[in-house]
């Protein structure tokens, strides 16, 4: 009964909220059988796609591995995307024939980390690479998934599958990774992402992100979970709105991120006043994003310096937050934080700063 | 030798009184010129000193030391006291004596020094101030690029060195290199055809090391001085050659190298003495860490003949690293290593003609500086197309940093209508330190 009160008030929602309803990409989530731990990869593959508020997702298993499959038939067709984490027994022909069905006609789909799984391109033999931190290369950046992403990033403790190539003969490669020492003939590179079309529809691959035992930094990776969530929209929609998030991994380093979520507005503020650059300097970053993404944006400029002057104004705020906040107003600030910039110049630790700044300013 | 120095000649006269044991006085010696046979002359030997003795000061160095008697190395001078040593060692090793003079304050170097030129390779935040100075005592200089940090060090260099008049090398040696000089002499006589575009990668950025924790300073180096004008902070183990990963001392390796490649694209053009009129672009900075300059950049520059130049990290372009003109009869590339490449190797084939445009040749960066200071013939890297190729990555900087497409005036060195960017054109210095007015 209570199940059903819960029903009548989600439909109702959906009624009265229809344009929310076309935002959220209901998902399905099929694992059951993989040789990484594909209980822990899947539960995190739906906590980064929900956490977005993007996607709703479901996750159904398969028999497990040796057992009849002939009763599995999802019914993929109800779903905006269908995310495979599976590398295991083949699926029955019907299975095989609706999720490829369901595609042709406009569906989407996100092969994770998925080598013997339907939908896989085809290869002769596979191996993988031992754990360990590699360089992926952007090797297509007018990909709507890629697009804006840095060439070349660093990835934590994750392991590659050599021998798949994910792009097949119709797809797009988007990345590829370094495995190993150079070589003779340099590095060799390993294909770790790919677009694909089939039909109306969209297939995205992406080989990264094995989880492990002691918390799969690879999963945490933020470059791993910006292009799962990219590639995820793109297939179940044809576009990317989830931007590059201002700590995206460089070639100056990985990023590991404690949870999954990227950093936001209010995250971002709330702590960087306790910045201290010896911790982390990934708000500070973060702010600097913010603020080229405003640029030329007066009324969007003006919001952030309003919040940053209020950093300025709380006495718990370092003197190291304060001062990297002035400098960034010394360029894009305006008269509405010179008051309280010039007040800062009897603080013995900020006053070359607030010189700086007003030498600018004024 | 005390370290009042006296002048050239004064020195000439000390050295000749010396060898003829105090009793002879003007010897006439009777000059020769390096390259012709014979020995240079005391009289025509170049009196030089160098600020700056790290890695490129001192491979600078060792270059000048190679033109043998055309250079006399008499004064050095370092905030790192152990670098100042060694350079000091390597100057008395070829001058076979030990009276090269060690200074740690440029300040004290410039007031009690009597030279003919100075070698300058210091971080780019210490250029405005040193450069500038240098030539108000009207020294004749062979500067590293790039020629400054911000674009207004740069005008205020450019403004001191022409208001001296005095000869000026900047350090882009692959001027100084024949395939270089030989691909931008095709594209200036037009084998590649009206070149409507221009792509010039520059290394990529590398690893960083997170933030170190605050340690003392080195007994050797006076940090206090090697910050100058630069924002006061603690020390962390970063300074000789990793200051430039750090936005506060550099651009990071587009700034570096803008003054090679960018500068090797406008010899090609012949737009050496002009800028680009609009620019755009974006950047990767690293999320974390100590070094914050960014890692990749990729923006375009328009210039008013509607050409375009694009200036990425070299693992974002087709042909990587060095320069490539596109015009419409195929491209040429160019790099280091004896790379000239082009679309269909005739475009390299035709030799440039007797009434063509010939650039201008050298075969040795510090040599051609020497017989500068020598002769008063400009060098072949003369102060004004140092600072343009930098102008341009520092207006490529700008656009990074503001998000915004930046609009320039080449001639009068202006942002247009954009008060914010503009504010980008120079930082304030730490006190007491000030950029001179010129």
């Amino acid at each position: 009964m209570r199940k059903i009160y819960i029903s009548i008030a989600a439909l109702l929602l959906i009624a009265l909220l229809p344009s929310c309803r076309s935002e959220v990409n209901k998902t399905l989530i099929v694992t059951g059988q993989s040789s990484h731990n594909w209980m822990e990869s899947s539960e995190t593959v739906k906590q980064i796609l929900d956490e977005t508020g993007l996607f709703r997702s479901k996750i159904i298993l398969t028999p497990p591995k040796g057992e009849d499959m002939s009763r599995f038939d999802p019914a993929f067709m109800r779903y905006d995307l269908v995310v495979i984490d599976y590398d295991g027994d083949q699926w029955p022909e019907k299975a095989v024939a609706a999720l490829t069905e369901y595609v042709k006609n406009g569906g989407g789909v996100v092969l994770f980390n998925s080598a013997n799984s339907p939908l896989a391109t085809s290869y002769d033999s596979v191996s993988l690479t031992t754990r360990s931190e590699f360089e992926v290369r952007t090797v297509n950046t007018d990909h709507p998934v890629t697009r804006g992403l840095p060439v070349r990033w660093l990835h934590p403790d994750d392991i590659l599958t050599r021998g798949v190539d994910p792009a097949g003969e119709d797809g797009v490669l988007l990345a590829t990774a370094s495995a190993g020492q150079a070589g003779p003939r340099g590095r060799r590179m390993v294909p770790v992402m790919a677009a694909r079309t089939m039909g109306e529809g969209r297939i995205f691959v992406t080989m990264l992100g094995t989880p492990d035992e002691e918390g799969s930094k690879a999963l945490h990776c933020s470059g791993f979970i910006t292009t799962l969530l990219r590639g995820a929209e793109w297939a179940a929609t044809g576009s990317v709105t989830h931007e590059v998030p201002s700590d995206f991994p460089t070639a100056a380093g990985s990023v590991v991120r404690s949870g999954f979520k990227a950093i936001d507005s209010r995250e971002a503020f709330e702590n960087i006043g306790s910045y201290d650059i010896s911790q982390s300097t990934k708000y500070f970053t973060w702010l600097q994003t913010e603020i080229r993404k405003a640029s030329g944006d007066d009324a969007k400029l003006l919001e952030l310096e309003k919040k940053m002057v209020d950093v300025l104004r709380k006495s718990t705020a370092t003197n190291e937050a304060k001062s990297l906040i002035i400098r960034e107003l010394s360029w894009m600030g305006s008269d509405y934080c010179l008051p309280v910039v010039k007040e800062l110049e009897s603080v013995e630790e900020l006053k070359d700063d607030v010189i700086f700044a007003l030498e600018r300013l004024q | 030798m005390s370290k009042a120095r006296t002048s050239r000649r004064t020195f000439v006269k000390r050295s000749a009184a010396a060898a003829a044991g105090f009793f002879t006085l003007p010897v006439i010696i009777p000059s020769s010129v390096l390259g012709m046979g014979g020995k240079t002359a005391p009289s025509n030997r170049v009196v030089i000193g160098s600020i700056g003795t790290g890695s490129q000061g001192m491979s600078n160095m060792r270059d000048f030391l190679k033109l043998g008697d055309a250079v006399r190395f008499v004064a050095v001078c370092d905030v790192d006291s152990a670098r100042l040593l060694k350079a000091k060692e390597t100057v008395d090793t070829a001058n076979k004596s030990n009276d090269c003079s060690t200074y740690a304050d440029y300040r004290e170097f410039i007031e009690k020094e009597q030279l003919d030129a100075v070698s300058l390779a210091l971080p780019d935040h210490w250029h405005g101030i040193i450069y500038t100075a240098v030539a108000d005592k009207k020294w004749n200089v062979y500067g590293e690029k790039p020629i400054c940090r911000t674009i207004k060090d740069g005008q205020t260099i450019v403004a001191a060195v022409k208001k001296n008049n005095i000869i000026w090398q900047t350090g882009c040696w692959q001027r100084s290199q024949a395939h270089f000089r030989k691909g931008a002499e095709l594209v200036r006589n037009g084998r590649a055809g009206k070149i409507s575009h221009i792509e010039v990668g520059l290394p990529d950025g590398g690893k960083g090391i997170g933030t170190p924790p605050v340690m003392d300073v080195p007994p050797e180096l006076d940090w206090e001085m090697w910050l100058g004008p630069a924002p006061a902070t603690p020390y962390r183990g970063v300074c000789h050659w990793n200051w430039r990963w750090i936005l506060d001392y550099s651009g990071g390796q587009m700034t570096d190298w803008a003054g090679h490649h960018i500068d090797i694209a406008n010899w090609g053009t012949g737009m050496e003495y002009t800028g680009p009129v609009e620019i755009s672009g974006e950047g990767v900075y690293p999320p974390e860490g100590i070094y914050n300059a960014p890692v990749e950049y990729d923006f375009t520059c328009k210039f008013a003949n509607g050409m375009t130049m694009r200036v990425a990290n070299s693992s974002r372009l087709p042909h990587g690293m060095g320069t490539t003109w596109y015009g419409d009869l195929g491209w040429i590339h160019t790099d280091r290593g004896n790379v000239l490449r082009a679309s269909d190797a005739k475009l390299l084939e035709e030799e440039i003609g007797e009434n063509e445009i010939h650039l201008y040749k050298s075969d040795n960066h510090w040599l051609n500086f020497i017989e500068g200071v020598r002769t008063g013939k400009p060098t072949i890297a003369p102060i004004e197309p140092g600072y343009r190729a930098i102008c341009t990555g520092l207006l490529g900087e700008i656009a990074m940093t503001t998000g915004e497409t930046i609009r320039w005036d080449p001639d009068k060195e202006e942002i247009i209508g954009n008060p914010r960017a503009e504010r980008l054109l120079s930082r304030p210095y730490r006190k007491p330190w000030e950029l001179p007015t010129v």
